[in-house]
């Protein structure tokens, strides 16, 4: 006990007398942390963010097409969905984008008459769209609108607030806010003003025989075989011509390609650390490694053994790298969380940053808590166990006449 | 007592640059004597120094002690001999820069299950008697060539080694360390300690029980 206590103090006291090399690691290491921990944060507040979106999302939607573009779909297209085996419901939308001052908005109409359907416990509005404030639209409804969180910020609305949008034919329509979104599904809703779809309808001028796209949803009595039930309705659907079929998973395709691990910004300053990383061992390997070389003879000569020295050696690189690791991790925190990610926010939130005020999600996940100690501990103890194991294996005379030369 | 018996090291060997530096070198070192290895520089005798402490792997031949062939050991057995057996004094000098001369004196206590803050009182009267009282908390750096070499000697005494292996202790050294450093040599032969210096300072070799005059990697003459 008396002897790791004596390689510890030893180990601390290599930290404190090479000054340079500490601070050059600690350095070098922190940013690389702190740089990989705050975009990750973002990455999985992203992923969590569009997770929960795609909770709420249908099973399939049924675009319409022509020419290979997105165009409205036929409302006669409604009735043949609905005839289709294992759909349990069908909910039609006209949904378009429309502006309040400067700011970009959607603007979604459902057909409420769903809602019926959904009371009876098959696709439940109200868990799909949660609230924080007032009630959801009904098929009563009339003038009336929920908005996400972002439109409430932005305008300063509160339920009971009157909201003037122009529509598609340059009309000034007015509707009262009944309800406004919860934050919970940030940025899925965030930006939505959701209304009646025949006032959507009137709003962006859509004919009485044309919806924006379908909302497919299956229900399947063994939950295990649901995807293969999609897939299978999907292909049932997909005859219908002029139109094409999304189901879930090719939006999770998506999805994962955007903000996984292989998007294209966080692969680019994945590189750059690893890079980094890398100059770092490279430069504990070659030019620390003569100093090292030096001092590893020397305590072999003093009668330290091999273990003895890789033992010290990985003492040093954990804490070393456990405070470059701690403290980056706690860097990339504050400058996520408290001062809003400037710089890498823009690139990160892409379409989001149209929305002022939209908080950066930020989800600190315990793996990437673990990744950023790894990225950091793990290449310093290659960095520095691996030339002392080695300088440790010769005999100590060589190794110091080696560091000598 | 030491037995060095056909001692031979080939550096390189195999290679274009093989350089056979000592060649079937036999000698002896008893207790409570001084021996010492003379002769020009290059002529082997820090490679057979080496090999006797355990430094160095001979290419051919063995090393006794008391008997006992050390190197059959592995390489942690002989880290653990020279950890409770010998105190090396290196031609370099070789302290660990930015710890003061106290430090670098305890710095073979660490490998030992022993609470170095005991050794404080011995390592610092081991300094006293070596003139450095007034030094011990002194950066390396600070001290002169003379006074680093008697760090060294300290630092190869604070274990209590019965084996001192000193390469050209002397050869960065004023004359009065020099001085220092010979008396105190004398000293630890009264001690009981075995001691082996390779030397070419006269006043060095004046205190050998036994020399041997080493020339191109071989005994030229013992006496």
């Amino acid at each position: 006990m008396k002897r790791f206590r004596n390689l510890l103090k030893y180990a601390l006291g290599c930290i404190q007398r090479y000054r340079v090399r500490t601070l050059v690691i600690l350095i070098t290491l922190i940013v690389s942390a702190s740089v990989f921990s705050s975009i990750a944060f973002i990455k999985d507040g992203l992923t969590v963010q569009g997770d929960l979106s795609l909770k709420y999302s249908p099973d399939i939607t049924v675009q319409g097409i022509s020419a290979g573009r997105q165009v409205p779909v036929d409302t006669r297209y409604i009735g043949y969905v609905q005839e289709a085996d294992g759909v349990s419901a069908v909910v039609p939308r006209i949904w378009g984008y429309a502006n309040i001052g400067n700011t970009l908005l959607v603007v979604v109409g459902i057909d409420l008459q769903s809602t019926t359907v959904n009371q009876r416990g098959i696709f439940n509005v109200s868990q799909a769209y949660p609230l924080e404030s007032g009630t959801f639209l009904d098929s009563q409804s009339n003038n009336t609108v929920v908005i996400g969180k972002a439109v409430a910020d932005l305008l300063g609305a509160k339920v009971g607030s009157i909201l003037t949008i122009l529509s598609e034919s340059n009309q000034a329509e007015r509707y009262v806010v009944q309800g406004i979104f919860n934050s919970e599904s940030g940025i899925y809703n965030a930006d939505m003003i959701v209304m009646n779809i025949n006032e959507a309808r009137t709003f962006f001028d859509m004919p009485q025989d044309k919806i924006t796209d379908i909302m497919v949803y299956v229900t399947s009595v063994d939950p295990g075989n649901h995807k293969s039930l999609v897939n299978y309705v999907a292909r049932e659907i997909s005859d219908l011509p002029n139109s094409r079929t999304v189901t879930k998973d090719v939006l999770v395709q998506a999805q994962v390609t955007t903000y996984g691990d292989r998007s294209g910004f966080f692969s680019v300053v994945w590189y750059m650390i690893l890079i980094s990383v890398a100059i770092i061992a490279f430069n504990q390997t070659v030019v620390v490694g003569h100093e090292s070389k030096f001092e590893v003879g020397l305590l072999k000569a003093l009668g330290f053994s091999t273990s003895d020295i890789i033992q010290m050696r990985l003492i040093e690189s954990a804490i070393l790298g456990t405070i470059a690791a701690s403290a980056g991790l706690a860097i990339g925190i504050i400058y996520d969380a408290i001062l809003g990610a400037p710089v890498i926010k823009d690139f990160m939130m892409g379409w989001a940053t149209l929305y002022p005020g939209f908080p950066v999600p930020v989800f600190i996940n315990p793996q990437t808590l673990l990744f950023a100690f790894a990225i950091t501990i793990v290449p310093l103890l290659f960095a520095t166990v691996i030339p002392s194991w080695v300088n440790a294996t010769v005999d100590p005379d060589i190794a110091m006449r080696g560091a000598r030369a | 007592m030491i037995e060095a018996v056909d001692l031979t090291k080939i550096y390189n060997k195999g290679k274009k640059n093989q350089v056979e530096a000592v060649t079937d070198v036999s000698l002896t070192a008893a207790n409570s004597e001084i021996t010492v290895l003379v002769g020009p520089s290059g002529c082997g005798k820090t490679t057979l120094m080496s090999m006797i402490g355990q430094l160095l792997t001979p290419t051919k031949g063995k090393v006794l002690v008391d008997k006992e062939d050390i190197t059959a050991y592995s390489d942690g057995w002989k880290a653990v001999f020279r950890r409770k057996n010998v105190g090396f004094v290196f031609q370099h000098i070789n302290l660990l820069p930015n710890l003061n001369a106290l430090d670098n004196v305890l710095i073979p206590i660490l490998c030992h299950d022993a609470d170095p803050f005991e050794y404080r009182q011995p390592a610092l009267k081991l300094l006293g008697q070596l003139g450095l009282s007034d030094r011990a908390f002194f950066e390396v750096e600070q001290l002169s060539g003379g006074q680093q070499q008697r760090v060294a000697v300290a630092r190869a005494l604070i274990t209590e080694p019965k084996i001192i292996v000193a390469d050209e202790p002397l050869t960065f050294v004023d004359e009065a360390s020099a001085k220092t450093i010979t008396d105190f040599f004398e000293k630890l032969r009264g001690e009981g300690k075995t001691i082996l210096i390779s030397t070419h300072a006269s006043n060095l070799a004046k205190l050998a029980d036994k020399t041997y005059e080493i020339k191109d990697g071989k005994i030229a003459k013992s006496y």
